[in-house]
């Protein structure tokens, strides 16, 4: 027999990580303020991968582990585009990609936004010159933020969604 | 010209004489390398009997031009598991680019002969797959673009896509496709599955790849080594620095450049690091696959707690730009390597608490146990490696079978189960991790001072008597990568790149999953994919 007091008397699963960050925090409650002036509640993001070498993935992917966890700065990263208010684009854009992103934006509600994660999302980086890509993002959509890096940091692509939101609200 | 040979590479060169009728040209012999070239009936003969001999096929890359030969050059690497050395048996096409098939005799050939056809135009009689691999339908008919006559740059797309890429037909009662992807729906790459299913379970899969194919091979055609260690950084994000190395000590082979101590040791701590963070990713990942976020939580809270050692160590999250043909471009800072050894200490308890509670669930072993079995028997004729191959009774690790770099003096502890299960793939990432700690806290132990980068070298401080400028040569380096074996094979002409290849862990692991999912439900394939983690960039290319 489980004893039910043991429920209280066992230690406790959810523990304080010491990993405060003043500027990550006050950087988030700026884009928690600016959020609502133009997108309801919450910004909705849609991540695609037009041809990256995956580490901007994983840092994209970062901003949701306990260190930065910006959903509660209002930021959520959406399965469809559909639900997408910006799509987050990483990657040059390959050939063989290239339709898929252009019926990915298509699929988006209007009105839509459109940011560029990692150096060869903005203008092709490395891969400038290759048969392979058409070269940045902005070849075929329209690109509304870049953010350089090899890969940006998690930081530095918060720093990029806040200027988006900025930018949208004017 | 005299060639040096150590013992193992002179018993496999007579295993392979005894078996052929004729005596096979030898064209160059290294430590752990040996180029072999037969006659086209010698060469019938010969590779079917590597097979019975558990020979597995690591590489089947082309070459046009080489070494002033006419036209295009194949090379078939061979690896016997737990030897060192690479046979790599050599054969010329001529110029009726025909050759033939040897799919049938390693299954492996199959993705490796479309790649070359792609590439190359070269064609295989016989091979059972004659689809195009990486050109998808935009690309024209008849391109071939790691022919040195094209010349790179933007191309004109095909404007009336061909045909429709065909997949594999499954009819029957009750059967119907699920077809997923290039986009998923989470924050991954791009890939397409095609699921025929009966119900639930899977009764086959076909992938298809690509979608990311970049041209880093065509690329990296006329750059000097220095300029192509982004490119091999680029191959794929999560092992920068193992695909960064590889590239390098292929070049160092060539060159003949000894690596300094300081640096061999400090590149090792950073593929570990680099080995830890990756197995961090599937260790909280594959709980995320299952829906339990209180067990993944820890593990993605360790991971960036590592990036950021990685930072302080080399100013990149990811290990990138310190890697250099010849050493390390910079030290390491004393103070930052200082820390490593509290930060593992502090990294071990939180790993075993978060673990214990992972392993300890009967709900996430209800998941793991029993599902995506891939069968040993599987391992060698698809080349797979790393922890699959590991959790799958295969314990084949090139740090130890075929030691680089400071591994010929630290050999890691190896792990081996043998379910071939999600369970198992979990269990062997929990006990690398262990060991990639146990190694780096060796490697910091009494790390020796000196210079990280090798004088030689030359290119780097604009010394003539360097010997990269200038050097014409070839070699192969094999480098365990946090996914398993990766494969570089590099050809200088004159101090410049004349051709790169690489072939990733991954590149051969994908077809894995083609037969790990059968059978299981459909939810389970996330699980099943993770449990893998299989890189679409590092097989794009």
């Amino acid at each position: 027999m489980v004893n039910p007091l043991s429920f209280f008397l066992r230690p406790k699963v959810t523990e304080t990580f010491e990993f405060r960050d003043e500027e990550l925090e006050a950087l988030g409650a700026e884009i928690r303020k600016e959020i609502p002036k133009i997108f309801g509640h919450s910004l909705a993001i849609r991540e695609l991968d037009s041809g990256s070498d995956n580490s901007t993935e994983i840092e994209i992917s970062n901003l949701g582990n306990p260190h930065y966890d910006v959903e509660r700065f209002g930021i959520s990263f959406v399965a469809s585009p559909r639900h997408a208010d910006v799509l987050m684009v990483t990657g040059a854009v390959t050939l063989n990609m290239a339709e898929a992103v252009k019926k990915t934006y298509e699929a988006m509600p209007h009105p839509k936004y459109v940011i560029a994660v990692g150096d060869d999302a903005c203008d092709g980086g490395i891969y400038k010159g290759s048969y392979a890509v058409l070269g940045g993002v902005d070849k075929i959509l329209p690109v509304d933020v870049k953010i350089p890096g090899n890969p940006p940091s998690p930081k530095e692509i918060l720093q990029g969604i806040f200027a988006l939101v900025k930018k949208a609200s004017k | 010209m005299e060639i040096k040979m150590n013992e193992d590479i002179k018993e496999l060169l007579l295993m392979v004489t005894s078996i052929a009728q004729e005596k096979p040209e030898l064209l160059n012999a290294r430590e752990n390398e040996i180029y072999l070239k037969f006659s086209e009936t010698g060469f019938i003969e010969v590779y079917p009997s590597l097979a019975e001999r558990k020979f597995s096929l690591i590489g089947l890359f082309c070459a046009e031009s080489f070494e002033k030969r006419e036209g295009f050059t194949l090379f078939y690497a061979f690896k016997q598991e737990g030897m060192a050395p690479v046979l790599i048996l050599v054969r010329e096409t001529g110029k009726e680019k025909m050759t033939t098939s040897i799919a049938e005799a390693f299954p492996s050939a199959s993705w490796f002969e479309r790649e070359v056809r792609d590439g190359f135009g070269i064609e295989f009689d016989g091979a059972f797959d004659t689809r195009r691999l990486f050109l998808h339908e935009c690309y024209p008919e008849d391109f071939h673009p790691l022919q040195k006559a094209f010349k790179n740059g933007p191309i004109r797309q095909a404007e009336s896509p061909r045909m429709e890429y065909k997949f594999r037909q499954v009819k029957g009662e009750g059967m119907y496709q699920i077809p997923v992807g290039p986009v998923h729906a989470g924050i991954i790459e791009p890939g397409h599955f095609r699921f025929s299913v009966i119900g639930e379970p899977i009764f086959s899969l076909e992938i298809r790849l690509f979608y990311k194919h970049r041209g880093i091979e065509k690329l990296a055609e006329g750059k000097s080594p220095s300029e192509c260690v982004v490119l091999a950084e680029a191959v794929s994000g999560d092992e920068s620095m193992a695909n960064a190395t590889g590239f390098c000590t292929a070049v160092e082979q060539i060159c003949g450049i000894n690596v300094p101590e300081r640096a061999e040791r400090l590149r090792a701590i950073m593929l570990e690091l680099e080995r830890i963070n990756s197995l961090l990713g599937d260790l909280g990942g594959m709980a995320v696959d299952v829906g339990f976020a209180l067990v993944a939580s820890p593990f993605h809270v360790m991971r960036e707690e590592v990036f950021r050692q990685n930072e302080k160590l080399t100013d990149s999250r990811f290990l990138r730009g310190i890697t250099v043909p010849g050493g390390l471009k910079k030290d390491i800072p004393d103070s930052a390597l200082k820390e490593l050894p509290p930060f593992l200490e502090k990294f071990t308890r939180d790993f075993e608490s978060a673990y214990n509670r992972a392993i300890s669930s009967s709900s996430l072993i209800d998941r793991f146990a029993t599902t995506g079995v891939i069968r040993k028997e599987l391992v060698s004729p698809l080349n797979l490696t790393g922890p699959l191959a590991r959790a799958s009774g295969c314990p084949a690790d090139i740090r130890i079978d075929r030691p680089y770099g400071a591994y010929k003096d630290f050999a890691p502890q190896n792990s081996l189960r043998k379910n071939g299960d999600v369970l198992a793939r979990y269990e062997v990432k929990a006990d690398e991790v262990r060991a990639s700690i146990a190694l780096i806290l060796r490697l910091t132990e009494n790390l020796p001072k000196g210079p990280v980068f090798a004088e030689s070298a030359g290119y780097a401080g604009n010394n003539s008597s360097g010997n990269i400028s200038g050097a014409t040569g070839y070699s192969l380096a094999l480098v365990e990568a946090p996914r398993g074996q990766s494969l570089h094979w590099v050809y200088l002409k004159n101090g410049l790149v004349d051709r790169y290849k690489v072939r990733t862990a991954s590149f051969c692991n994908w077809q894995a999953i083609e037969h790990a999912v059968l059978g299981n439900i459909v939810p389970d394939f996330p699980l099943i994919n993770k449990s893998l983690n299989l890189s679409y960039a590092g097989t794009d290319l």
